[in-house]
């Protein structure tokens, strides 16, 4: 903690972070990123726990971070503030940031499970209990899991891989990928093998993110741990792991090490041996990938770059590839953050500010006419959908419909 | 590769990120945080004194304005007036005569240019104005505002608070926070409908500027209309509502014209040995996985200056460039950087890199020291930007120069 409060003391309190802030925008339920974090750790005391002025509220976007011009890790210290020895997380927190879990668990009954969540029973009873909002969107199952369907790309170690003599990438699906939505996997895995790459499935857990952004660190840090332990020998084989869902891929780059405070030299590997999907076939393959002739896809579309792929630092790669492909109108969302944040969005107390937040951005969809949108992370592509109508996109699925590959 | 790589997200880097793309260049920016935009009156200042144009001409030769040329500020003044009109953000003023604005304490804030909503009516010493807050927003006091603006020899007529719907804050307000407030049409109605029975008598009326983020002209014009009085906003301390408008028109431009921008990571410059001139290769980027070189075929410094980052002083009393570790103007004794009033001119103020008139940084012979490298706005040596008024100008026509060297 000693370096949080040195960080804090670098904060010159420019309200650079609390004009940028998407959720202090919105509501004066929360006080603000400088206020509950840098601030309020001036009224730090050895022998007391820090107040706690609203940190609940803030919606770990990490968009005070990504802005503070004093490299001041704002949201990292507003993260940490949540684990609390004393603090009470709720029973609904416990579930919602366990996607595996439920995914596992679910997938077992996948008709049954889907037609429950469309029950509008259910889900009043799910918000009276739980409160998980009613209005949230809870993904359907997809009927087969990604790990299942494509067993046959599954490689234990690397001693499977000596064999290849191409270049070789792992690729960490997530949850999502794995549960709701396989042909984001499946068409990831084509894209990189039209470029030549030879791929295949590294064993891997949740990267528990969602978990960190409820508060429960420990068991964050054991899905961290057990990624990491599951991951180095590949990285000790300099194997690029690369990921299409820019949460998972923030967790490994950034989050295990600043937040969950795990800095070993196998962490800082890990960071520095994870990609995000475009980020690797903009920096790493340009040559395969500007060969090919796109073929054009006449619509317009708007994209929303993730709050979470913000924070890599790397800017918006998968936009530099999308601008090449002929015929398709681009607009750009300005928003910092859909609102939903992960799971911030699907609790009951918090739904409206995130809706607020997202206001913008549907609007902006609305208005340019958009025939569909496009984002990178999962939980904004259903949050952004849902609120406008609109089918939402990975933008490797438009890359891929432009490549021939669908 | 890219053809310009524009380093900070300030106004100047922005406006050079813009004028570069306007010239078919494929433009990078890199920065490690927001500039500094939104702590500022969203203005621009060209020169404080009454005739700029004048007084630019009898500068030093080694003054930024000299070394950039009168074409350079006249060129991007012209195109911010281009992208500004685009956006539907106008700003009104001229060169020849100042625009005089109040600021959040009173004071007299001489300017060439600003929006709309703040210079539409101006004020005059015999024009009476009002002056109002809003209950529950921070840091914006009427009576402190109008007793300081009596002293400058204005009147005030009236000095009020006005309230807001709806159940009381939670905290204080942000200009931010009100600005949301107003964004919605049926909103605005409820506020105006709140407001006009208290406006009795009054017919200039100056807010806190709170009047919309987004399509703020529209918000301004609707705001005005359902009062039924002149209104002009005035700038409040950070977060300041004109300067995050000017920020989010600049940005939204660039990324409009296909400038890619990199936000969050740390540049630290490249040096290419491998021809026999001296040229830079781009930087390498701090991201939060690792380490990420970026090439470019020209690179423009826009990091801003000691209070910016651009340059940083040690303990030791030495100042550094901080991306090239390009050498600095600087006095070498502790002592000399700072007069003790902070309204005297400061010395520190004009530290910074030598340029020659392409904006290159220059060794001690006049030598420019990589051939693709560009310096523009605060990390330029000579000017002291905050008494003479000329932040905003001199950011522009030398990001307007340097782009114009970086792609002959």
């Amino acid at each position: 903690m000693i370096r949080d409060f040195l960080a804090a003391d670098q904060c010159l309190k420019c309200n650079i972070c609390t004009a940028s802030c998407p959720v202090a925008k919105v509501t004066d339920l929360f006080l603000g990123p400088k206020a509950v974090g840098p601030q309020i750790l001036r009224f730090r005391h050895p022998d007391y726990a820090l107040p706690n002025v609203g940190e609940e509220w803030c919606s770990s976007c990490g968009t005070c971070s990504l802005v503070c011009p004093h490299d001041v890790p704002v949201a990292e210290m507003i993260a940490r503030m949540k684990e609390r020895p004393t603090r009470k997380v709720p029973w609904r927190d416990r579930i919602i940031s366990r996607p595996e879990v439920i995914g596992r668990f679910a997938s077992r009954i996948t008709p049954l499970a889907n037609s429950l969540l469309k029950s509008p029973r259910l889900r009043s009873a799910l918000e009276k209990y739980l409160g998980i909002s009613s209005k949230a969107i809870l993904p359907a199952l997809a009927r087969t899991n990604f790990k299942k369907a494509l067993r046959e790309y599954y490689v234990r170690t690397p001693n499977r891989l000596e064999e290849i003599s191409r270049l070789t990438v792992g690729y960490f699906h997530g949850c999502s990928t794995n549960y709701f939505e396989p042909r984001i996997g499946e068409l990831a895995i084509a894209i990189l093998e039209r470029l030549g790459l030879y791929v295949f499935l590294p064993p891997q857990v949740c990267c528990g993110l969602p978990l960190q952004s409820n508060g429960l660190f420990d068991a964050a840090r054991k899905l961290a741990t057990q990624n990491i332990k599951y991951l180095e020998p590949f990285l000790r084989e300099r194997i690029p792991i690369i990921g299409t869902s820019p949460s998972c891929t923030l967790a490994f780059k950034h989050n295990y090490r600043a937040i969950l405070g795990i800095d070993t030299e196998e962490s800082r590997l890990l960071a520095n041996s994870t990609y995000d999907f475009f980020e690797f076939i903009l920096h790493f393959m340009p040559d395969e990938l500007f060969r090919i002739k796109f073929r054009g896809v006449a619509a317009r579309a708007l994209y929303h770059p993730p709050c979470q792929l913000r924070s890599h630092g790397i800017g918006t790669p998968a936009l530099t590839i999308l601008r090449e492909i002929p015929e398709l109108e681009l607009e750009v969302s300005e928003s910092a953050c859909c609102g939903t944040a992960g799971t911030y969005g699907m609790k009951s107390e918090r739904y409206e500010v995130a809706y607020s937040v997202g206001e913008n951005l549907f609007r902006k969809a609305i208005t340019m006419d958009a025939d569909f949108i496009m984002s990178d992370s999962e939980t904004c592509r259903w949050w952004i959908s849902k609120h406008t109508n609109l089918p939402a996109y990975h933008p490797l699925e438009i890359l891929a419909r432009s490549m021939g590959i669908v | 590769m890219t053809d310009v790589l524009v380093i900070g997200a300030g106004f100047c880097g922005l406006y050079a990120a813009i004028a570069a793309s306007k010239r078919n260049a494929r433009v990078t920016l890199v920065a490690s945080g927001h500039g500094g935009l939104s702590i500022s009156h969203g203005c621009i200042d060209v020169w404080s004194s009454s005739a700029p144009s004048r007084a630019l001409s009898r500068l030093k030769k080694t003054h930024p304005y000299r070394l950039a040329g009168k074409d350079a500020l006249n060129t991007a003044l012209e195109t911010l007036d281009l992208i500004s009109h685009d956006a539907d953000y106008p700003f009104i003023g001229t060169l020849s005569k100042p625009t005089i604005l109040p600021t959040a304490f009173g004071a007299i804030h001489t300017t060439a240019y600003a929006p709309l909503s703040l210079a539409q009516t101006g004020i005059q010493k015999n024009i009476p104005i009002s002056i109002a807050s809003i209950a529950g927003l921070r840091d914006f006091f009427p009576t402190l505002l109008s007793k300081n603006l009596e002293m400058n020899g204005y009147t005030v007529r009236r000095t009020m608070q006005l309230p807001l719907p709806g159940p009381v804050p939670q905290r204080d307000l942000y200009a931010t926070d009100i600005a949301q407030r107003f964004a919605d049409s049926s909103n605005r109605e409820r506020i105006s409908r709140l407001w006009r029975p208290r406006l009795a008598g009054v017919d200039r009326l100056g807010l806190p500027a709170v009047l919309g983020l987004h399509h703020s002209q529209r918000v301004f014009r609707s705001v005005q209309d359902l009062l039924g009085v002149e209104l002009f906003e005035i700038p409040t301390p950070p977060p300041s509502l004109p300067g995050l408008r000017l920020e989010n028109m600049l940005s939204d431009t660039a990324i409009k014209m296909g400038v890619d921008i990199i936000l969050g990571s740390p540049a630290a410059g490249r040096i290419d040995h491998s021809g026999k001139n001296k040229r830079v290769s781009g930087v390498s980027l701090q991201t939060a996985g690792g380490e990420q070189n970026l090439d470019a075929h020209s690179v423009i410094l826009a990091t801003g200056g000691l209070l910016h980052g651009g340059l940083v002083a040690g303990r030791n009393g030495n100042i550094v460039e901080s991306v090239f570790n390009l050498p600095v103007e600087y006095a070498e004794s502790h002592q000399e950087w700072l007069k003790p009033s902070p309204f005297d001119e400061q010395p520190y103020e004009k530290y910074g890199l030598l340029v020659n008139s392409r904006m290159q940084p220059i060794d001690l012979h006049g030598d420019p020291i990589f051939e693709n490298l560009f310096a523009a706005g605060g990390i330029i040596a000579g000017a002291d930007r905050q008494i003479e008024g000329s932040r905003q100008g001199i950011d522009i026509a030398t990001a307007q120069r340097a782009v114009e060297a970086a792609l002959e």
